[in-house]
Order: structure tokens, then C-alpha cells, then sequence
């Protein structure tokens, strides 16, 4: 059980240790169907429990096991050379704590994060030792999140996987060039070298379960990483085309994007007066449309339109430079094409196609089927009727769209990026 | 107009269910306690009769679609006002057109059963976070929770088998009703007024850290508690561990 015995108390720890580890963005429980005896199990979709005062999910115990740590690197709040008070956590408070909160129901498990303490290896054995506990002493069967520190050991490596239900190595600086100037002792390698390996363990163990049932599971929910957003000075094309590589080489589940909150004061780091929420809003919004809308990155920016648009989402600039595609007839367009659609996602493009089975639909079924019309009348017609403007110039339907644009849109749409269910069920209430 | 009355037990709905489908003319369902006479209506108790339950259930398992049955429960569940006489129009629906009845979104009776049925689908989604237990003195885990809808039935799987071998109660304090998981047994009962609860030594201490994680863990320069409000609307927050002092 939970241990009150430290030289500084378990409260005061905690706080300390959540503090350092909330600026990571993933907070998914999802993806994993553990179960089986013991206490415990993780439920496919993701459970979220609370959210906190900045209306981010809260559904893991999300802490550092140390906020200690060997680098200096400038956006970290965790660097050696910030005197902040500093705290551990032993791996039977971890284990105990995460039990205690688990059971209450105020978590669907632990994300476990760490500042680098004597070295990578001996970080790494720490923290597995704390998730080890929790599965073999308190027959733990939640979820667990593991990050895997750069420059441990492949063996310790590999093993982070047999506990955890996912891991990841967060990324944090889009390119190589910002890494070594504000993350020294960090490079590109030192951060690809585990995604890559991780990378393999899983597809080497899912091709064994597939022929052997009773082989372990590695990762079932696979791997993710994080980018820092507008800390450094590469472009939304950059950083997108990046993300697109990390789900097709590395077959990564997810990829956040954390908007550059200024804690740390550095010469190196740009004046931000607040985090550029929208940006990182738009970033979730492209990063949906790769991966459940079928787009490329190249579709979405190009090297003369290298950043998102702020003003309108991706989906509706992609539209705007291709009206020859549209309207598409509603009755007759596939299910791709209707996907494409500014102000339908994939729940109404689904009901559209299942609805039209039931007889054709007119303009006045679609707002019925959840299409939000505002956006989309300009792209659709339904039985050879359109609802838009009789002459659609770009201009004129940018016009429009703006007018219609609620003062409060761009609040509602920060809900978007929540990243705690993802697949289907999150691209569903994430719509586009 | 002939009402159906039922006892508010689902066996008992679907009974007035299959008695008012048999009739070609209007009929209205309502539950016993809350149904007004109206100078024109005739009640007839349904009572409750397993065969023609069954036989609703077949109805939308076998005529309808994959998802007919599905849907009926869930609306049931909802207790919204009118939620009886739109299941009994999509039950109609259903005789006449078959599996074809759920692909017509579009449909009025249709989009009602299918709205309804996703409202309980989501909130009973949203107390499998937002149950909090306290460890009782016995170690039992308590939670009391007061969802809109009757979706204590719908939790039950889910704590069942997360919480393995510990005995919980989930007490539903609006409908009186609690679900109870003891020694590997699952059991409902009423229960209006918990006795004074007497708890574990260690829970408040357990609630304080929770409170204590809950706050940290929010980012200052995001704040945004319109936000906050939509995720976790203001009338559940009573039963919530970390919004209370």
C-alpha cells in the first residue's frame, strides 16, 4: 500500500511530479482490451473520468517518476538548470498510488513519464520496476502508458512493452536542427532509434499472436509520440508531412501536438505571450484528415501554402481550391468523395450512406443526418438541387462562411483535439 | 383513446407494447404512476405477461434490424417523457418495413428512437468515468450517482469487470435504486437513504491526493472552463471527488 514514511510527504511529491508531467498532451486510454483476473481492465474505446480547468481529459494518473534530470534542454521544465524543488517517487508509491486512484474509479490507469535520474538504463529499470509491481503485486490490468527513455538500453527497451499497453518516445522538436540547438545531448537518432525498435517489437509480436495465440502481448495500443508546437521555427508543412511519415514508416497510432507553453525563460526560445492554441488546433484537425479522411499531407500544404489556414479549417481551404470537384450529388458520390466534404464527418457520411438506401434524400435530410448545412450547402447537392449561392467563386463562399462563423467557434472546436478516445469513435466526435 | 399502463418494469412495457400493436387504432403507453386521466381515455393495465414480452423482443430482434433491439432498450431506459409512445411508433414502423426501418435516418420516428438511444448510450458512456467510489469501512466501494437517465443496469457489466474480486455498490440515489456486486454476485435492490456511511481510515486521504492531482494537473495559460463545462456539465459535478472541497 501506499507508503507515508518519505522525507517528504506523499502529497507534496504528487504535486510536484504532476505538475512536471502535464504538459504532455496524450492522455488516450484506448486501444486495449485487456482483462482477465485481478483487478482491472481496459476498455477498447477510452474511458475519460474528469476534465481539469483547462478542459483537457483527464483518464490516466499522468506523473514523472522523477522530475530530476541529467539535460539541460531549453523548453523543459524539467532541466537541470531549472532549481525548481525536485522529487522521486518509489516504484511501490507508483504502483500503490495508481492501485488506490484506479479503484475509486478516477483513472483508467498510469502514464508514466521521467526526468533522466544517473542514467537512461538506470531510469528505465525504475520505471519498469514500478509498472512490473503494479501488474504482478496488485494483479493490475488497467491500462498503462510507459515512456521510453532515449539511450536505454535495447533490452530494457523491448521489455517496456510487455508491461505497458502503449509507449512512446516523444519526438518534441519537429526537426533535427531544433533538436540540437535547444535539446543538447538529444538528435534525431537518439529519439528514432527506440520509435524504431518499438516499432518492430510490435509487428513482430502481432505476426507471432497471430499464429500463436498464447504469445505475449506487446503494446496492444501501440506507440505514440509528441511534437511541440511553436517553440521552434518549422512550418505546418513540415510538421504534417512529418506526422504522415510517422504513421506510414512507423506505424504510429497517434501523434499530439502541445502548443509551446513558455515556462522556462531562454534566449533560444521565440517571446510567446500565450500558447498558439489555435495552430495546435489546426495541426489535430490536418492530422484527423490523414488519418480517417484519406487525405495527404501534400493535398492539405503545399511549399507555397506551407502554413494552416487560421481562419478556416483544412478541409475547407482543401475544398476551396477544388470546387471543379464540387457539388457532388449527395445520391451518387462515394463514400471518399462525401468524407470530403466540409461539414460532414465520417458519422453523417456514414448515416448519408446508409439513409440513401432507404430512398433519396432531398437538401432538407441532410441537416437531419447531422450535416452541419451552413458549411456544407456549398459542396452538395441533393436529387440535382443545390442550396448555396448561385455563383460559387472562392471568394463568395469564403464570404459566407465567415458570416455564419459563431464568435464562439473557435472555443467549441478546441474540443476537437481532445485526444483521449481515438479511432473511429474519436474521428466521430471530432468531425470535420 | 386507450392508454396501456404498465408497472415500470421492461417486461411490463413490452407487454403494453404488444397489446397496443395489436390494435389498429391510437394508442398511448404510460407507466402507472404517472399517467393523468384524461376525460376521453380508457386505461387498460397491461400488467405483465413473459410470452408477449418475448414476442416484442422478436419483433425487433428478427424483423428489425441488427440494431432494432438495441435501440427499443435504450429508449426505454431514457425515462424521457414520451420516450414510450415513440418506441410504440417505431415498433409499428418496424412490422411494416422491416430491417429497412433503421436506415431511414431521416424518418422522424426513427431519428427519435435512434436520439433517444444515443442519449443513454452517452451518458451511460460518461458514468463508466465519472462513478467515484469511497472505500467503505468494510472495504466495500460505494458510489452514488444520479444520471439523467436509468442507466445503472448499463454500468454494472462494465464494474463488474474492472474491479474483479472487490465488492462494490453503485447506488443510483435519484431512482432509490442500487446495483450491488458482493462475494461474486450481482444484485439490485431499492435503496432510498444510505445509512451513514462509515469509511476507511485511509479515504480522505486518498480524496485529498486525487483533489490535489486534479488541480495540478491543469495547464494555467490553457484555462478554459467553458470548455470544462461541456466535458463535465455542472449538474453531474456534485458526486465528481475532485469538484468538492
Amino acid at each position: 500500500m501506499v507508503c507515508y514514511t518519505f522525507y517528504m510527504d506523499l502529497q507534496q511529491k504528487l504535486e510536484i511530479l504532476a505538475d512536471s508531467a502535464k504538459y504532455d498532451a496524450s492522455c488516450a486510454s484506448s486501444g486495449s482490451n485487456r482483462g482477465g483476473r485481478g483487478t482491472g481492465a481496459a476498455h477498447q474505446s477510452g474511458v475519460c473520468h474528469s476534465w481539469t480547468a483547462d478542459g483537457r481529459c483527464v483518464s490516466l494518473l499522468k506523473i514523472l517518476m522523477t522530475n530530476e534530470c541529467v539535460y539541460d534542454c531549453a523548453y523543459c521544465v524539467n532541466r537541470r538548470s531549472n532549481d525548481a524543488p525536485k522529487a522521486i517517487l518509489t516504484p511501490d508509491e507508483i504502483a500503490g498510488l495508481t492501485f488506490e486512484f484506479y479503484k475509486r474509479n478516477y483513472i483508467e490507469g498510469l502514464f508514466l513519464s521521467s526526468g533522466i535520474v544517473v542514467s537512461p538504463d538506470r531510469t528505465m529499470e525504475l520505471m519498469l520496476e514500478a509498472v512490473r509491481k503494479l501488474r504482478e503485486n496488485f494483479h493490475f490490468n488497467g491500462y498503462v502508458h510507459m515512456k521510453v527513455i532515449p539511450g536505454a538500453d535495447q533490452r530494457l527497451i523491448d521489455q517496456a512493452g510487455l508491461w505497458a499497453d502503449r509507449v512512446s518516445v516523444n519526438i518534441e522538436l519537429p526537426s533535427d536542427k531544433s533538436l540540437r540547438l535547444l535539446a543538447p545531448g538529444k538528435t534525431k537518432d537518439t529519439v528514432l532509434t527506440p520509435m524504431n525498435r518499438l516499432a518492430q517489437q510490435i509487428a513482430a509480436h502481432k505476426d507471432e499472436r497471430r499464429s500463436i495465440k498464447s504469445s505475449p502481448a506487446y503494446a496492444p495500443a501501440g506507440q505514440s509520440t509528441q511534437l511541440i508546437i511553436g517553440a521552434t521555427p518549422e512550418t505546418d508543412r513540415e510538421i504534417i508531412k512529418l506526422s504522415e511519415a510517422l504513421y506510414g514508416k512507423m506505424a504510429l497510432k497517434r501523434v499530439y501536438y502541445s502548443a509551446f507553453v513558455p515556462v522556462m525563460k531562454d534566449s533560444r526560445l521565440p517571446a510567446l505571450r500565450e500558447p498558439p492554441l489555435l495552430r495546435e488546433h489546426r495541426l489535430y484537425q490536418a492530422d484527423w484528415l490523414l488519418r480517417f479522411y484519406g487525405f495527404t499531407a501534400d493535398e492539405l500544404l503545399d511549399a507555397e501554402h506551407p502554413q494552416l489556414d487560421l481562419s478556416f479549417d483544412p478541409k475547407t481551404v482543401w475544398a476551396l481550391n477544388n470546387l471543379d470537384k464540387f457539388p457532388l450529388e449527395v445520391n451518387k458520390a462515394s463514400y471518399e468523395e462525401i468524407l470530403r466534404v466540409p461539414g460532414i464527418g465520417v458519422t453523417s457520411a456514414r448515416r448519408i450512406l446508409r439513409a440513401r438506401r432507404a430512398g433519396p434524400l432531398k437538401l432538407d435530410d441532410l441537416k437531419k443526418l447531422g450535416v452541419v448545412m451552413k458549411r456544407a450547402m456549398y459542396f452538395v447537392t441533393a436529387g440535382g438541387r443545390y442550396g448555396g449561392i448561385k455563383k460559387e467563386t472562392q471568394e463568395a463562399i469564403k464570404v459566407k462562411l465567415l458570416e455564419h462563423k459563431n464568435p464562439n467557434n473557435q472555443l467549441d472546436l478546441f474540443g476537437q483535439g481532445e485526444p483521449a478516445k481515438e479511432g473511429l469513435e474519436a474521428a466521430v466526435t471530432g468531425q470535420l | 383513446m386507450r392508454t396501456y399502463l404498465y408497472d415500470g418494469t421492461f417486461e411490463s412495457f413490452l407487454t403494453a407494447l404488444s397489446l397496443a400493436l395489436e390494435r389498429d387504432e391510437e394508442c398511448a403507453l404510460a407507466r402507472e404512476a404517472g399517467a393523468e386521466a384524461g376525460l376521453f381515455s380508457e386505461f387498460m393495465n397491461a400488467g405483465t405477461d413473459p410470452a408477449r414480452a418475448a414476442a416484442m423482443r422478436d419483433l425487433f430482434e428478427r424483423r428489425g434490424s441488427g440494431e432494432s433491439w438495441h435501440h427499443a432498450r435504450y429508449a426505454f431506459l431514457s425515462e424521457a417523457a414520451g420516450a414510450e409512445d415513440a418506441v410504440l411508433a417505431y415498433a409499428r414502423l418496424i412490422k411494416e418495413k422491416g430491417r429497412a426501418a433503421d436506415d431511414m435516418l431521416a424518418d422522424g420516428r426513427v431519428k427519435k428512437v435512434h436520439g433517444l438511444s444515443a442519449s443513454v448510450g452517452g451518458e451511460a458512456h460518461m458514468f463508466k468515468g465519472f462513478v467515484r467510489f469511497k472505500e467503505l469501512a468494510d472495504k466495500t466501494l460505494y458510489a452514488k450517482i444520479e444520471p439523467d437517465h436509468n442507466i445503472l443496469p448499463l454500468l454494472t457489466g462494465h464494474f463488474k469487470a474492472r474491479l474483479g474480486e472487490l465488492n462494490w455498490v453503485i447506488h443510483d440515489a435519484r431512482r432509490g435504486r442500487a446495483a450491488l456486486y458482493l462475494n461474486g454476485g450481482l444484485v439490485y435492490a431499492p435503496l432510498t437513504q444510505a445509512k451513514a456511511l462509515e469509511f476507511d481510515g485511509k479515504e480522505g486521504q486518498v480524496q485529498a491526493l486525487w483533489r490535489h492531482f486534479f488541480k495540478t494537473a491543469a495547464i494555467k495559460e490553457r484555462t478554459n472552463p467553458e470548455l470544462q463545462r461541456q466535458n463535465v456539465p455542472l449538474k453531474y459535478r456534485k458526486n465528481l471527488t475532485e469538484f468538492g472541497d
